[in-house]
Formats: structure tokens, C-alpha cells, sequence
């Protein structure tokens, strides 16, 4: 029995979340069984990801295969839990249980029936079960069929309030997330015209062989691509709907969409850079110097619109859109020091992120205001979510102790190895444009005096689930330990791709 | 749409069209088709039905709380199909390997599990046309 769990965990950590989200809906009126099955789901989730990166670990880097139905690739479908997918779903999990606590017993005040609190976690028992399933599946049609669930929930999610303002932000992302996954089916397409094949490492296999016969069909695959998961995952010029969407989504929402949902498209464009296309073709085609380019524009331009933004939940999100520039400069990196910072800096914004989103929309449903200017004071009448808002901001500027600060500094390794001083100078300007727009909402909580208004921190699972977010953020900060090795070991593989 | 012609015509091509959609279901491992050609076959008798004989009588004969328990069971069988590999020792949607007996190549059965779970797949396919249809016709009203 045991024994049957364990070898079949890499199928189970992907579809239980799916049927689960699938069945609650039949008792979505009984809450409390809801939530508890809901957060059951999630602990045993972590527990089995944890599981399966540990056996990943231990084995020195031998991915666990599984071939759905028995058919071995290319002719099946196949799922590799390797050091990158371990990572991911580590990521996945550790966000997902957190929100979900978070949301217990208090999101029926954001978006109204308890038939709408059901539908939020369907949504995001579907979302992370499409994150686990991009993270580790080696096929090419089965990633575009879960970005496409992933997309379609995430347009769930923004829209689970009921206010007008986030029906226009989910349908403006909706028609621009579909433009995106157009895209990458056409990146697809040329891909399985050009290889004949959708298994990615045979793809990677042919597609070396072949690639001088048609360089043009390269380019645009590689293109398509870049511009589909640029869009789904708010690179800087095609970010346009992510400001409105992540600041009008109800608090959990938030936090998840942007702490999480971006980030499992950028590890569906690194699998397709590095292990389909392969390091060799994107130094070929430039696509490194794009990446690094598009980055370093990212991150500042991010910083500057975040600099300009009055409300908090739209400064947090413009936030979002500069950190991504980090994300995508580590990628163009190609060295070990580069995709390591990356992928830690990942975890830990995905980390930083969702807790300063759920701090937020703890005050902001406290104040009832939406304004920075409006927060003054907030500090000392609510010190939890207060403190943890802190530690988020120290850690994502990049304070030693805290987690940003790992990866920032892989990331500024990994440039001066690369000998990109530009790069370099830009992630050290991006942190003080960081410490610009986010120390300020720190002065004003704790230095400007209190309003009247009684003011208090949230309920217990709420303050359980801050307090496990920001607990993350030093733990990472000070102790990496397993999860650098896990990243370092992802990065080295991705790279001993030719 | 309440004309009597209609609705005797109806009534006499309903049945086959039921009856096609299975066959494209069930012989989906076999011939061209599949659970997601018959499903939309399927559902769309039941939409024609609703349109012919008003929308009352389409929400009467395919309440909404049958249709959100088909939405929400429909995948769970799909789950459970997949896991009688499991069970048998076998991965995740194992058909052959699960020691299902596939007969003779090219008849209904030899598809083992795949009949099965083109049956569950199609029925959800007709059932989420059915409810955006009827969510559809809600809004407009």
C-alpha cells in the first residue's frame, strides 16, 4: 500500500489537488468542511512534495521518471520529477498552504456568498494542481494544456470579487493571457514541425541535429515563446494587465496570483529554453542578450511606475513587475551562479510577496482605505501584520538575514561572472529603488500618529498563516541550506544541457 | 419554438442522434472520434431538445443540481478509472498493464479502460455544453 503511494507520489502531487477542487462544490455550502478538507489537502500536498524533493535530493540528481499508463516517451506521456520540478512544487506547496489558512473563516466579507468562497478555493486548488503539473511534466502539449488551466483560474481568481472594477481587470486579462497561450501554441507547433516530436528531450535530441536546416522556424519558435510566457508572466512592456488584476483581486487572490501564478510560467520558459531549445541555440539566436536586456528594462521601469503609485496594493504589483525583471535576467545569464540566484530569488519574492500582499489586504480591510497616506500609524495598533509587512520590505530589498538577500546576491555573482557590469550596477540600483518606494509605507506605519479608529490584528488562522510566510522569509535568509543545494543542483542540470 | 412539426421531428430524431453520439463514444479507441466528438453530439440533442420544447421543460428534465453533480463526479470517475492501474500494480491509467483483457484487436472491447473513460469524458463534454447553454439563455432573459 505504502509502497504504492510512494511510486506513483509525482501522478498523485498532480491530480488530487485537481479532483479534490473538482468535488467540493457538491457540499460548497457546508464552510467549515469546505475549509478543513481544503486545508487537509494542502498539508498532506506539502508533505508529498517535501517527500519527493527529498528523494530527489538524495539521489545525487537521478530524476524520478513516470510514464502514465506505462507507455515509455516518446510514445507516452511523461512526467520527470528532477531537481527543478522538486524545486518548483517545494515553492507551489509551501505558498498554497499558507493562503489557504489565511482565507479560512475570513473571505466571505471580500466576495460575499459562501458559494463564491467554494468557488475561490476550487480555483486555487486548480491553480496550484496546473503549477505542480507545468513543474513536472516533460511534455510539450501537456504544458500548454495546464498553462491553459492555470490561466483560466487565475481569470477565476481576479474576478471572485464582485465588483465591477475586477470583472474589467479579469476580462482584459483573460483576452491577454489568451493572446500569450496562442503564442506558445504556435511555439509549440513549430517545435513538433521542426523535431517531430512533443517529448522535450527528444525534441532537444532532433532538434540539435536539425536546427541549420530551418534557423528561420527556430527563431520564431523561440520568439513565440519568449512572448507568450512574457505575456502570462508580465515581462515589462506586455505587463499591462497585471497591475489592475493583482490589486482588484480579493486579498488571497493576490497574494497567490502574484506571489505564485507568474512565476510557474517562468519556469515553463526556462524548461523550453534550456532543456528544448538548449543553451547552445539560445546563444545561436541571442536569446541570452534579449533576456538580460529585457530584464535590466524590467526592473527599473517596474520600480519607476511602483515609485508613482499612491495606492498600496497597485505599488505592491507594479513591485511584482520589477522582481520578474530579476527573474528574467537571471535566465540570461546561462552560468550556474545566475539560474541558482534565480531560481532562490524565485522562492523567496514568491514568499515575500504573498505575505506583503496579505499583510496589505489585512490593514486594508481594517482601514478601509486603499491609500498609503492612509495607513499612518497602523504600526503600533496592528503589530503582526505590521511586523511581517516589515520583514517582507527588509527582505525584498535585499537585507542580509533575510531571504532576498540569497538570491540578489547569486544574481549579482552570476552578472559579474557573465562580466555584465551593466547587469551588476542595474540589480544594485533596482534594490535601492526597492528600499525607495517600500521604506516609506514603513515610516508612515510606525512614525506618524495613530488615527482614533480601534484597530486590531487579524483572527488566529490569519495571524498563523502571516506569521509562517515571514517565518519563511528569515528561515531562507539565514539557513538556504537544502533549498540552495536544490537550486544550485536544478541550475547545474539545466546547464549540462548542451 | 412551439411548432407541432418541429416538435414531432424532434421527438423522432432525438433518440438517434443520442445513439450516434454513444457510438462515436464508445468506438472512439477504435475508429475516428472520440469522447469529446460524442460528447458535443450528445450535448447537443439535449440542447435541441431544450430549444424545441422550451427552456422550462430543458431545465425540468436536466435539473441544475443533476448537472453540477455530473460536473463534479464526472471527473472523479475519470480518477477512479486511472486508478485501477494503481490498484493492480500498474501506473496511473494503465489499461493493458492493469490486466484488463483487451479481446480481439478492432471490436468494441479492445479499447479495455478507454471505453470507460471516453463514456465519463463524453457525458461531462454534453453536460458543460448543456450548463453554458443554459447559463447562456439565463443571461439573456
Amino acid at each position: 500500500m505504502i509502497s504504492a503511494i510512494t511510486t506513483n507520489l509525482p501522478i498523485f502531487v498532480i491530480i488530487i489537488p485537481l479532483f479534490i477542487a473538482f468535488i467540493l462544490p457538491t457540499f460548497s455550502r457546508r464552510m467549515k468542511l469546505v475549509e478543513g478538507v481544503v486545508i487537509s489537502t494542502e498539508t498532506l500536498w506539502l508533505l508529498g512534495a517535501g517527500y519527493l524533493a527529498s528523494v530527489v535530493l538524495l539521489q545525487n540528481g537521478t530524476p524520478i521518471i513516470y510514464n502514465m499508463g506505462g507507455w515509455a516517451a516518446p510514445w507516452g506521456i511523461e512526467l520527470k520529477v528532477d531537481s527543478l520540478g522538486a524545486f518548483f512544487m517545494i515553492v507551489v506547496t509551501c505558498i498554497n498552504l499558507p493562503v489557504a489558512l489565511f482565507a479560512k473563516g475570513n473571505l466571505t466579507k471580500e466576495v460575499g456568498a459562501k458559494e463564491r468562497v467554494t468557488r475561490f478555493y476550487v480555483l486555487l486548488l486548480l491553480l496550484g494542481g496546473a503549477m505542480v503539473g507545468m513543474a513536472l511534466t516533460n511534455d510539450l502539449f501537456n504544458v500548454f494544456v495546464l498553462v491553459e488551466v492555470a490561466t483560466l483560474s487565475c481569470c477565476g481568481l481576479v474576478s471572485a470579487n464582485s465588483n465591477p472594477r475586477a470583472s474589467e481587470a479579469a476580462f482584459k486579462y483573460l483576452i491577454l493571457a489568451t493572446l500569450g497561450s496562442t503564442f506558445v501554441l504556435g511555439g509549440i507547433g513549430f517545435i513538433l514541425n521542426i523535431t517531430g516530436y512533443l517529448n522535450m528531450g527528444f525534441a532537444h535530441q532532433e532538434m540539435v541535429q536539425v536546427w541549420q536546416n530551418s534557423p528561420h522556424a527556430i527563431w520564431l519558435a523561440m520568439s513565440f515563446v519568449l512572448i507568450g510566457f512574457g505575456v502570462k508572466s508580465a515581462l515589462f512592456p506586455v505587463h499591462v494587465w497585471l497591475p489592475d488584476a493583482h490589486s482588484n483581486a480579493p486579498t488571497p487572490a493576490s497574494a497567490i496570483l502574484s506571489g505564485l501564478a507568474v512565476k510557474g510560467y517562468i519556469i515553463c520558459f526556462l524548461k523550453f529554453m534550456y532543456t528544448v531549445f538548449g543553451q547552445n541555440l539560445m546563444q545561436q539566436f541571442n536569446m541570452h542578450k534579449i533576456l538580460v536586456l529585457a530584464g535590466m528594462i524590467a526592473i527599473i521601469a517596474g520600480s519607476l511606475f511602483a515609485l508613482t503609485q499612491n495606492e498600496l496594493k497597485r505599488r505592491l504589483a507594479y513591485s511584482t513587475v520589477a522582481q520578474i525583471g530579476y527573474l528574467f535576467l537571471g535566465l540570461g545569464l546561462m552560468n550556474t551562479k545566475g539560474l541558482t540566484g534565480t531560481l532562490f530569488y524565485l522562492f523567496s519574492h514568491a514568499l515575500i510577496k504573498s505575505s506583503l500582499f496579505l499583510a496589505a489586504g489585512t490593514m486594508i480591510a481594517a482601514t478601509g482605505k486603499k491609500k498609503i497616506s492612509d495607513l499612518a500609524g497602523v504600526g503600533r495598533k496592528m503589530p503582526i501584520t505590521m511586523g511581517v509587512f516589515t520583514i517582507g520590505i527588509l527582505g525584498l530589498i535585499g537585507i542580509p538575514l533575510f531571504s532576498g538577500f540569497v538570491g540578489k546576491w547569486y544574481l549579482l555573482l552570476g552578472s559579474l561572472e557573465s562580466g555584465n557590469i551593466l547587469a551588476a550596477i542595474v540589480i544594485i540600483v533596482g534594490s535601492v529603488l526597492c528600499a525607495a518606494y517600500l521604506l516609506p509605507i514603513i515610516r508612515i506605519a510606525y512614525f506618524e500618529p495613530a488615527p482614533e479608529k480601534d484597530l486590531r490584528d487579524p483572527a488566529l488562522p490569519q495571524k498563523i498563516a502571516l506569521i509562517m510566510l515571514a517565518a519563511g522569509v528569515i528561515i531562507l535568509g539565514i539557513l538556504p541550506g537544502s533549498i540552495l543545494e536544490l537550486a544550485s543542483r536544478a541550475a547545474a542540470e539545466l546547464l549540462m544541457i548542451q | 419554438m412551439r411548432d407541432f412539426i418541429f416538435k414531432r421531428i424532434a421527438a423522432i430524431i432525438i433518440p438517434f442522434i443520442c445513439i450516434y453520439g454513444f457510438y462515436v463514444i464508445l468506438h472512439g479507441a477504435s475508429a475516428a472520434g472520440g469522447s469529446f466528438a460524442g460528447g458535443i453530439i450528445l450535448g447537443l440533442a439535449a440542447i435541441v431538445f431544450s430549444t424545441i420544447y422550451g427552456l422550462k421543460k430543458g431545465k425540468k428534465k436536466f435539473p441544475e443540481k443533476v448537472l453540477f453533480c455530473i460536473e463534479s463526479y464526472g471527473t472523479l470517475f475519470y480518477g477512479i478509472i486511472g486508478m485501477i492501474g494503481i490498484i493492480n500494480g500498474a501506473p496511473f491509467l494503465a489499461n493493458k498493464l492493469a490486466g484488463i483483457d483487451l479481446g480481439i484487436p478492432g471490436t468494441l472491447t479492445s479499447g479495455g479502460l478507454i471505453g470507460l473513460l471516453g463514456l465519463g469524458v463524453g457525458i461531462r463534454v454534453a453536460n458543460t455544453l448543456l450548463i453554458l447553454f443554459f447559463t447562456m439563455e439565463g443571461a439573456d432573459s
